[in-house]
């Protein structure tokens, strides 16, 4: 229960944490640095770091509720299997590797194609709070390039072109994943 | 049954692996909290670990003296009970249709809703729409465009077919009509579903911030993620006009000089997640069976 509560915390509030933590002067990420005796990092305004940012952030949002489909998918193995396996003189790591993992893979394949979908969209809003002047040549991204001149600059066809440009690669992907899901491992989307 | 020396081995590591996630997990969280009740000064200078230092109740005074916060709040839950109301009411009756075998269109209907998953028009397209349509500056554009996602009508779609088809029928003998069946006896029994999913429109709604900052420009509109938002951008960046152009309401000046202090950035961020974090621990239960329907059926 107290992994999937950063589930439920907004964009906003997710990365105003992050921007608070990270602050070059205040911030507790840096306090800790600064008493190893190291230099202080300005993490927000260094390129370098955005894509590392934000991806554990997203993972440490992310992790407890994606762990919920597993557990789930986890419950259905069954009893019988694990005792033989058990009888046989298994230890509890073989019995992980070898009855666990395979009887989730369906749905792990499943998450991960449909996750798929969504590489070159990467969500708009996290990027957009955490982006600044200084760390835009990492930070611009399709979404927020697409909001920055369709919205904020008027040009409506290019933007809607991009957007639907966008949306024919994902799906083309996810065809792509899916097909490669069927040859590998015979599970698949459709 | 005695353990044997490898399962003891294993279950050491696995203990000490789930502490560690505990308190990264938590920490954050416990450190935003612990800091929004001490002194200012001791938060910058970094002095707060693990209890608050100086326990001050400056911080939240001053958040809750500010009425854009009270103004943002009724904001949000007016968005939030209208707009999860709004999106049980079109999924339950659209998933409950395509669940009948009889149904005449049922594929071409299955078609409709499976490409609005991945296929939309994107940003700049909805914009333009609302735009025609009259709802910009508007309430309702939050509540009624978008509030129906066709993941979860086929989540429903899926449970209600594995709904034995002889307990309609039986009510049907009986003199019951559809919204009946309906409501009598589909509703009770998807109870899990309803509420993992009522519980997923309620934080979407309650965090949703994107649509607000584009479609409203008058900042009593704003719910409570965006003044969040306002309060700890604008003020953050060094050049405010350059962020003036990205959704800035007009916005009270005092404020935002009085607002630098670290504590009240950490009480604001508290007051905006504390509801869900509330509301969450009661839907705990339902999660686990709703996600399995969901998941491996397909």
């Amino acid at each position: 229960m107290i992994t999937y509560a950063p589930h439920f915390i907004s964009t906003v509030v997710i990365s105003s944490m992050i921007i608070l933590f990270l602050n070059r002067d205040h911030g507790i990420i840096n306090n800790v640095i600064a008493i190893l005796g190291g230099e202080r990092i300005d993490f927000m305004t260094s390129p370098g770091c955005f894509s590392t940012i934000y991806v554990w952030s997203g993972v440490w949002q992310g992790v407890g509720w994606g762990t919920i489909i597993y557990l789930a998918s986890l419950a259905s193995v069954s009893p019988e299997l694990i005792e033989a396996a058990r009888i046989d003189g298994a230890s509890r790591f073989q019995i992980v590797c070898h009855i666990n993992f395979p009887s989730i893979l369906p749905t792990v394949i499943t998450m991960l194609i449909l996750n798929t979908g969504n590489v070159l969209s990467v969500g708009f809003e996290k990027v957009f709070l955490l982006q600044n002047n200084l760390n835009l040549s990492a930070s611009r991204v399709i979404s927020t390039y697409v909001y920055e001149i369709g919205i904020q600059g008027g040009q409506f066809s290019y933007s809607s072109a991009i957007g639907l440009f966008n949306n024919v690669i994902n799906i083309f992907f996810i065809i792509i994943m899916n097909q490669i899901s069927k040859k590998v491992t015979q599970i698949s989307l459709w | 049954m005695k353990k044997s020396r490898s399962d003891q081995i294993f279950d050491i590591i696995n203990i000490l692996f789930m502490l560690v996630i505990i308190i990264i997990m938590l920490y954050p969280l416990c450190f935003v909290v612990i800091a929004s009740f001490s002194e200012p000064y001791d938060v910058a200078k970094g002095n707060v670990t693990l209890l608050p230092s100086g326990f001050t109740l400056d911080a939240y005074k001053n958040v809750f003296k500010e009425p854009q916060i009270w103004i943002g709040y009724r904001n949000t839950i007016f968005y939030t009970i209208l707009g999860t109301a709004w999106n049980l009411i079109t999924l339950i009756p659209a998933a409950y249709v395509m669940s009948k075998k009889k149904l005449s269109g049922r594929t071409f209907l299955s078609w409709f809703f499976f490409i609005t998953m991945y296929f939309g028009g994107g940003m700049v397209p909805t914009y333009l729409l609302m735009m025609k349509m009259n709802l910009i500056n508007n309430p309702l554009v939050i509540i009624i465009p978008g509030c129906v996602s066709a993941y979860n009508v086929f989540v429903f779609r899926t449970f209600f077919r594995n709904i034995p088809e002889e307990l309609g029928e039986s009510a049907k003998i009986d003199g019951a009509n559809e919204f009946t069946i309906l409501f009598r006896i589909i509703l009770p029994t998807s109870k899990a579903l309803l509420a993992t999913f009522g519980l997923f429109a309620i934080v979407g709604m309650w965090n949703n911030w994107f649509g607000p900052m584009i479609y409203f420009k008058n900042p009593n509109l704003y719910p409570v993620q965006n003044i969040l938002r306002e309060y700890l951008y604008v003020i953050d960046t060094a050049n405010l006009q350059q962020r003036a152009g990205s959704g800035v309401g007009n916005f009270n000046p005092t404020f935002i000089q009085q607002i630098s202090p670290k504590g009240v950035r950490m009480a604001i961020v508290v007051v905006t997640m504390f509801p869900i974090m509330c509301i969450y621990p009661f839907f705990q239960k339902y999660f686990t069976k709703g996600m399995l329907v969901g998941s491996v059926k397909g």
